[in-house]
């Protein structure tokens, strides 16, 4: 059994008059104990909402439409808030974008990762607790950790502050760590620093589920891959598969487009056109406007996700040849 | 102007940043935002310049445009001092029109409540580059044709456009007055990756129709190769390597350049090479280390590094860095 | 952090030097002669020039000053001229009464306005928090010294619940009648000052607590399994209640002094009163002396206050 599954799961948000605007739609994937998945696209194609999603974080103005998130065989949207405050930061765990404000500036880091013990396992001495929290950042690579224990966040350097919520994160060894762009507001060198914590934890068993704009930390870190294009999964598959043998046209273009240190002068081979905000969806493939291949029936029909190779599959008119998934 | 020459010429440009005191006998700290840079930009060239946050690399593009007040050296463009814009009033305008910047969001600077059009042809009219508003209305229509935006746009508020189309209206904003250099701040950054390759294209596309010179400024090393020529490593305000585009790789790069280069994740599934990861944060730049900026981090320092400052070695024709183990026979 | 309450009281005593110097040359700038009020049509000459020498208004306006600065380093406030006793004594009996008022406003705003200020954070946009807000924009909209009156109309006349003016009514009682009939008198004067600084720290909590719930932080301490009353409780009232703690410090120093009109409508025998008094008298000594108070007490409060700030929030470091 996986340990987390999405299952046609849609959501979409409310304006003021109360009409729903879907943005996810259909979503369907899963990630295996101890695998680390991918979720990659640009902004606005709902990777950020699928993790909020699952955590059961989404904002006010989220509406969710259809569909089941299993998390240890248990669908969290049916779960109460009091059954999902125990699994958060224990089970399931999160780490942001911004880790300069993601850390409350008026208490102390040791307070801070403390607090992720104290809520879960409220019968730990404090010594205990002290104990394991140093031993967590020790664990993300913080030189000092006992001195550190009683400084306040501002005290840390961006690289810093994204190592606490790590050590944050993974002090309950959670089964699944979420982590939303979690090197996109760092420097490289320090996107470097802290990609290499993240691989070192793999080895312990723990699922990852990385949601990034950036194609070379999928490829860095994870094993499999979704692409999302405007809240639909367009592909997914293994990390192989989706790299070397790209099918969906959007997939294939997102990889062309990105001038790499190897890449030569000439023109690259852009997309054209820019990201549709919710608003304007169309009715068939949510890709078909951009699409160089677009054919007729792109623009009228939903493509369906379709099993095209071993562990491949992608939603594409293009190939409508496959098993239904 | 001496035939083949620098189109624009930087010597020893300093820019330090007052510290506020805490305390009145307390001696005057400085930022050291960029520090002793010196490089030529050659007429029709991409020099990009690529750098960490406080590398100083958008200091620098403000001080050659007179945004922020040099504290030392000079900026001589076509042969004439300019620094600060230091020249006669006429002259200045034309500066203004000849180096123009481009931003990483242009939207914030475009006024809400102006149809971008007319925020296109005012400057034109300012500096003189269409002779009544007519023309510059023709002027501009054609040029957000030539950017991929359609004519009609004109009428339309900074707010109905996507990311990538105030990009563009960010570079029709710069050409409008004739520009000679183009300064792009961190241009790319902000856009899709989808977008951002149709972006790259046209400042490509432009460079050529219209005879254009860039300084390509940004944290991301594979764009900046991408798009340019030559390129400058910056790195605590101090220059720590000028290569052309394709030096980058060589056994003789700076250290820095090479953590660099080695720590962008590549999209591919092909083995990686060992990476190297650099120890540390990016020290402040208000007490910067003595001898080599780079000392406290650099895989290969020896004690000699944190007592002296490196100069620059030509270690291949045209490829200088700012480290003395690279310059070789050693 | 000696460093930093050194250089406090630098600027403490520089700010009360210059308000006092202000204070001493506006007093005399007025367009009322002291000495006119004090003597009778009896007194001769003779008497009327020894009064004035005892009072130094015989001297150069420089003079006076530099004598009066003179006296005070000493701690002389000077006599008053109507009362005829000094001043510090004089300032000193109507001292407490103010800062009594001044407690029970405190604890008004403190126990009622930050609580309902966070309620109507925790239910923005709805109607609760829609009709707190009207009641906040009235109140900081409304003219005091109305506020006085219909509330003495509504008490007092109308109902006769409560009395009308004063600390107490005389003779003065003794024991725990005094303690009984001080809180009946309290009441009204510390309501009709309450109101605006009620209001403004409603205002400034609710906005603040809005704006933290919305902080990356907030969403962290969700995902770490913290349920919403924990939430608000350890993540986000401190950080809250930084901006509403800087508001309601800077308020009550003000009020020290800013209370003349509410003090003089219902008699409450504090400074406020006294500045009233004074004006009339053309007390000028009393009146410099309360001045001095109301300056020494903004000082103290906005030191108060940033002590404060600077527990709640590490980021602001005191001193070095």
């Amino acid at each position: 059994m996986p340990l987390v599954e999405f299952h046609n799961y849609s959501m979409g948000f409310k304006d003021d008059d109360g009409n729903v605007s879907n943005l996810i739609d259909n979503l369907s994937f899963s990630i295996d104990e101890g695998k680390a998945l991918g979720v990659v696209g640009e902004s606005g194609c709902g990777k950020s909402m699928t993790s909020l999603s699952l955590m059961r974080l989404l904002p006010d103005a989220a509406v969710v439409q259809s569909g089941k998130i299993l998390f240890d065989g248990k669908n969290v949207l049916e779960m109460s808030e009091k059954e999902m405050e125990v699994i958060r930061g224990n089970r399931l765990s999160m780490i942001f974008q911004e880790p300069m404000t993601s850390l409350n500036p008026v208490l102390t880091i040791g307070n801070q990762i403390g607090e992720c013990l104290l809520l879960h396992h409220p019968d730990l001495a404090p010594d205990e607790i002290r104990a394991r929290t140093i031993r967590s950042l020790e664990s993300v690579g913080i030189n000092n950790a006992e001195a550190r224990l009683s400084q306040y966040p501002h005290e840390f350097s961006g690289g810093m502050r994204q190592r606490v919520m790590i050590a944050m994160a993974i002090i309950n060894h959670p089964a699944l760590l979420i982590a939303d762009e979690p090197t996109t507001a760092l420097d490289v060198t320090i996107q470097a620093q802290i990609l290499d914590i993240m691989k070192g934890l793999k080895g312990d068993s723990g699922g990852l589920m990385m949601v990034t704009h950036n194609l070379g930390v999928v490829a860095e870190i994870c094993e499999e891959v979704v692409v999302m294009y405007a809240g639909r999964a367009v592909e997914r598959g293994t990390l192989k598969a989706i790299f070397d043998e790209p099918l969906h046209p959007y997939t294939i273009g997102l990889m062309s487009s990105i001038p790499t240190m190897t890449s030569d002068k000439s023109e690259l081979p852009a997309i054209p056109g820019s990201v549709p905000t919710i608003y304007d969806f169309g009715k068939g493939c949510r890709f078909a406007d951009r699409c160089s291949k677009c054919m007729e029936r792109c623009m009228r029909e939903v493509p369906k996700s379709l099993l095209v190779g071993k562990d491949h599959i992608v939603a594409c008119w293009l190939y409508p040849e496959g098993e239904v998934v | 102007m001496e035939k083949g020459g620098p189109l624009l010429k930087v010597e020893h440009l300093t820019k330090l940043f007052p510290v506020k005191k805490t305390r009145f006998f307390e001696e005057q700290r400085h930022v050291h935002a960029v520090e002793d840079v010196s490089f030529e930009l050659y007429e029709g060239e991409t020099l990009g310049i690529v750098g960490e946050s406080g590398s100083g690399k958008s200091t620098l593009a403000r001080a050659i445009l007179a945004l922020t007040k040099v504290t030392s050296g000079t900026v001589i463009y076509r042969g004439e001092d300019i620094t600060d814009f230091r020249v006669p009033p006429a002259k200045r305008k034309l500066l203004h029109s000849e180096l123009q910047m481009i931003f990483q969001d242009p939207y914030a600077s475009l006024n809400p409540k102006i149809k971008i059009g007319e925020a296109i042809c005012e400057p034109m009219l300012a500096n003189g580059q269409a002779r009544n508003h007519d023309e510059a209305v023709k002027k501009t229509r054609h040029l957000l044709e030539i950017v991929g935006l359609r004519a009609e746009c004109f009428d339309r508020f900074p707010h109905e456009f996507s990311g990538g189309q105030r990009q563009r209206i960010g570079i029709v904003r710069a050409l409008a007055v004739n520009p000679r250099v183009l300064f792009c701040d961190e241009s790319v950054s902000a856009l899709d990756v989808s977008v951002q390759a149709q972006v790259l294209n046209l400042f490509n596309a432009l460079k050529k129709e219209f005879n254009l010179t860039y300084v390509f400024i940004g944290h991301d090393l594979a764009v900046i190769r991408y798009i340019s020529d030559r390129i400058l490593v910056m790195y605590l305000g101090k220059v720590m390597e000028i290569a052309r585009y394709d030096q980058l790789f060589s056994d003789r790069a700076h250290p820095y350049t090479k953590a660099l280069v080695s720590a962008i994740p590549e999209p591919s599934t092909a083995a990686r090479k060992e990476r190297i990861i650099l120890e540390g944060d990016i020290p402040s730049a208000v007490n910067p280390p003595e001898g080599c900026r780079f000392c406290q981090r650099c895989f290969m320092a020896r004690p000699e590094c944190f007592e002296v400052e490196p100069d620059f070695y030509e270690v291949e024709p045209g490829h200088f860095v700012r480290c003395p183990y690279m310059k070789g026979g050693e | 952090m000696s460093r930093y309450i050194l250089r406090r009281l630098g600027r403490g005593v520089l700010t009360i030097f210059v308000s006092v110097t202000l204070v001493f040359f506006i007093v005399r700038a007025m367009p009322s002669d002291p000495v006119a009020l004090m003597i009778s049509p009896q007194m001769s000459q003779e008497q009327i020039d020894t009064l004035m020498h005892t009072y130094g208004l015989d001297q150069p306006l420089m003079t006076q000053y530099f004598l009066y600065m003179k006296e005070l380093l000493m701690g002389n406030m000077g006599m008053s001229f109507a009362k005829r006793i000094p001043v510090g004594e004089y300032i000193m009996s109507r001292l407490p009464w103010t800062l009594m008022l001044l407690a029970a406003v405190m604890l008004i705003v403190c126990i009622i306005g930050i609580p309902i200020g966070l309620y109507a954070a925790s239910r923005k946009g709805k109607l609760s928090d829609r009709i707190i807000s009207i009641i906040v924009t009235m109140g900081i909209s409304i003219f005091i010294p109305f506020m006085a009156f219909l509330l003495l109309y509504i008490f007092s006349f109308r109902l006769k619940i409560l009395p009308t003016g004063g600390a107490y009514t005389p003779p003065t009682p003794e024991g725990f009648e005094l303690v009984k009939q001080v809180a009946c008198h309290i009441i009204l004067p510390a309501i009709a000052l309450s109101i605006t600084n009620l209001a403004n720290a409603v205002l400034y909590t609710r906005n603040s607590m809005i704006d933290v719930l919305h902080e990356d932080y907030i969403r962290t301490a969700y995902a770490k399994g913290n349920d919403r009353k924990r939430v608000i409780r350890r993540h986000a009232m401190k950080n809250a209640l930084i901006p509403t703690v800087t508001v309601i410090g800077m308020q009550i120093g003000i009020m020290v002094g800013g209370a003349t009109i509410t003090e003089t409508v219902f008699s409450w025998p504090g400074i406020g009163r006294l500045v009233y008094d004074s004006v009339n008298a053309l007390d000028y000594p009393t009146l410099q002396g309360a001045f001095l108070i109301m300056a020494v007490a903004v000082v103290i409060m906005s030191f108060i206050t940033d002590l404060v700030v600077a527990w709640l929030d590490p980021r602001i470091k005191l001193g070095d």
